[in-house]
């Protein structure tokens, strides 16, 4: 079976800065993993550089049994590698309606945008109130319920969401995580990093725990289930 | 105080053409395209030659207009965008590279066209000429209205409807965001290159009438534009237009009351009281694009 992504040795950084020291992460089809650790230790490094939106990385990067080290990052967004990052990156003067739609700029996801759309009001209601609403002008979590549902959008193979509960109330950020872990993601795997462990343990698969831009440890999601 | 008005439409159509080119490409692809009066230039020749090689009829003048100012964009894209894109200082290094193309555009131009200003034909004589409250409209300010509203009506309506529309719109708001949903930013830079080259295209082929067609002629325009843009806040379409009517009618009403030779002093004082009161421009979102 091919996986969904492959990282083998990665190191990267920014300039001088090395962040990533010689990681390895398997994450198969249909998988959910969550990547925890402390601020700074790489996690946000390590889905960056997979996108290819780090100064310098080396090692290698598969996805799908193909090498994507070479792929420019507009691409893998097309192919199906989607990042949802910190920070939004959302455009703040344009409808959420057409950030939504922006996800879906690959001709494939184009065609079926309103299909994608009403799929992602189903998830987060809240933005169906919203649709016309400059993006710019929304509150804190609703600008990250379009965050995640531009990257929702695109039918992906895999989903790479860095910090999801970044700056929000508890209440919310737990919301948003037990949303993304419970989601029908068709075939596409998920990847999802969380500073706070207990927010992803028992809704996932796997948890991979980075320290000091390595590999630290990797336990069964659900502590519960570990075979003894 | 009708011929004003009228006049002001003309203008303000006519810069909203070039304008929206300039504004579209500093907010899009971040830099400024000094090259622009090229296209114009470019443009009115290829039109005028068109006009007297192949046929005076408007359709081919303006096909040729449009062609020729796209082609100029083509260059720009390949001289200019493509070798300095990620490079460092990558704005100044446009700045000096499309300033250098414009100087060795109009030389090129003056080379192959020569120096004596040429009368152009006119295009739109099939139009009647109508009177509004006793003030004329000729065939060619009807003919040039008419166009310019059709073009920059489609524009938007392409920037706005369309999938490389958003694409173009989404890369002003947030560079890395777009590159995340899959927007090419080369690809991006072509089309805003080409259309703001073929929209100067059609600005030239409407002025022509009304200016001689020289080597030089590009510079006025793109003067103009550069105002215009600078007023709307680059990158907003709305602020563009609402900023070409209000240059045009300064323009119409210094020309008509105060004299044509003021005409640059008051879009001065216009521009600095403008951007003393917004300094962003009409609806500017420059600090947002650039930050």
């Amino acid at each position: 079976m091919s996986s969904a992504l492959s990282v083998r040795g990665l190191s990267a950084g920014y300039g001088p800065l090395q962040v990533l020291d010689g990681i390895d992460l398997d994450v198969a089809e249909r998988e959910r993993v969550g990547l925890v650790g402390l601020n700074g230790h790489g996690k946000s490094t390590l889905m960056r550089a997979v996108v290819g939106l780090v100064d310098w990385r080396t090692g290698a990067i598969d996805s799908g049994g193909r090498t994507i080290m070479k792929t420019p990052t507009h691409r893998l967004a097309r192919e199906g590698i989607v990042l949802i990052p910190q920070g939004d990156s959302l455009f703040p003067g344009l409808s959420v309606r057409d950030n939504l739609d922006a996800g879906a700029f690959a001709p494939a996801n184009w065609r079926k945008r309103a299909e994608s759309r009403e799929r992602v009001v189903q998830i987060f209601p809240r933005l169906g109130e919203r649709m016309k609403q400059i993006v710019g002008t929304l509150s804190g979590g609703e600008r990250r319920m379009c965050s995640i549902g531009r990257g929702l959008m695109a039918e992906a193979h895999i989903y790479l969401v860095d910090e999801p509960s970044l700056g929000l109330a508890p209440g919310l950020a737990e919301t948003i995580v037990r949303t993304l872990c419970g989601l029908d993601l068709g075939g596409g795997a998920l990847v999802l990093a969380e500073q706070n462990r207990t927010l992803v343990e028992g809704r996932i698969d796997r948890i991979v725990r980075i320290h000091a831009g390595k590999v630290a440890s990797i336990e069964p999601g659900t502590p519960a289930q570990e075979p003894a | 105080m009708i011929d004003v008005l009228i006049t002001t439409v003309f203008l303000a159509a006519v810069y909203s053409l070039v304008a929206l080119g300039l504004s579209l490409t500093w907010a899009g692809l971040g830099f400024l395209n000094l090259a622009q009066g090229v296209s114009y230039s470019a443009a009115a020749v290829g039109a005028y030659e068109a006009s007297v090689h192949i046929a005076g009829n408007a359709l081919v003048v303006l096909a040729a207009g449009i062609v020729s100012g796209a082609l100029v964009g083509l260059v720009i894209f390949f001289l200019v965008f493509l070798p300095l894109d990620g490079k460092p200082n990558f704005d100044l290094r446009t700045l000096i590279a499309t300033l250098a193309i414009a100087l060795a555009g109009e030389n090129l131009i003056l080379d192959k066209f020569g120096p004596q200003p040429q009368a152009f034909p006119e295009i739109f004589g099939w139009l009647p000429t109508i009177s509004i409250a006793g003030t004329n409209v000729t065939s060619d300010q009807l003919g040039a209205v008419l166009s310019a509203i059709v073009l920059v009506t489609a524009f938007v309506l392409l920037l706005g409807g369309s999938r490389i529309g958003l694409g173009v719109r989404a890369l002003t708001q947030n560079v890395e965001g777009a590159r995340l949903v899959g927007i090419d930013r080369r690809t991006a830079a072509i089309a805003i290159l080409v259309v703001s080259g073929a929209l100067v295209g059609v600005a030239a082929v409407l002025l022509g009438p009304v200016y001689f067609v020289s080597y030089d002629n590009g510079l006025q325009p793109m003067i103009k534009g550069l105002t215009v843009a600078m007023l709307g806040g680059l990158g907003s379409v709305r602020g563009t237009v609402v900023a070409a009517v209000i240059v045009a009618f300064v323009e119409a009403m210094t020309a008509t009351y105060l004299g044509a030779d003021l005409v640059l002093v008051s879009l001065f004082l216009l521009i600095a009281i403008v951007l003393l009161l917004r300094p962003r421009g009409i609806s500017g979102i420059l600090e947002t694009t650039r930050a």
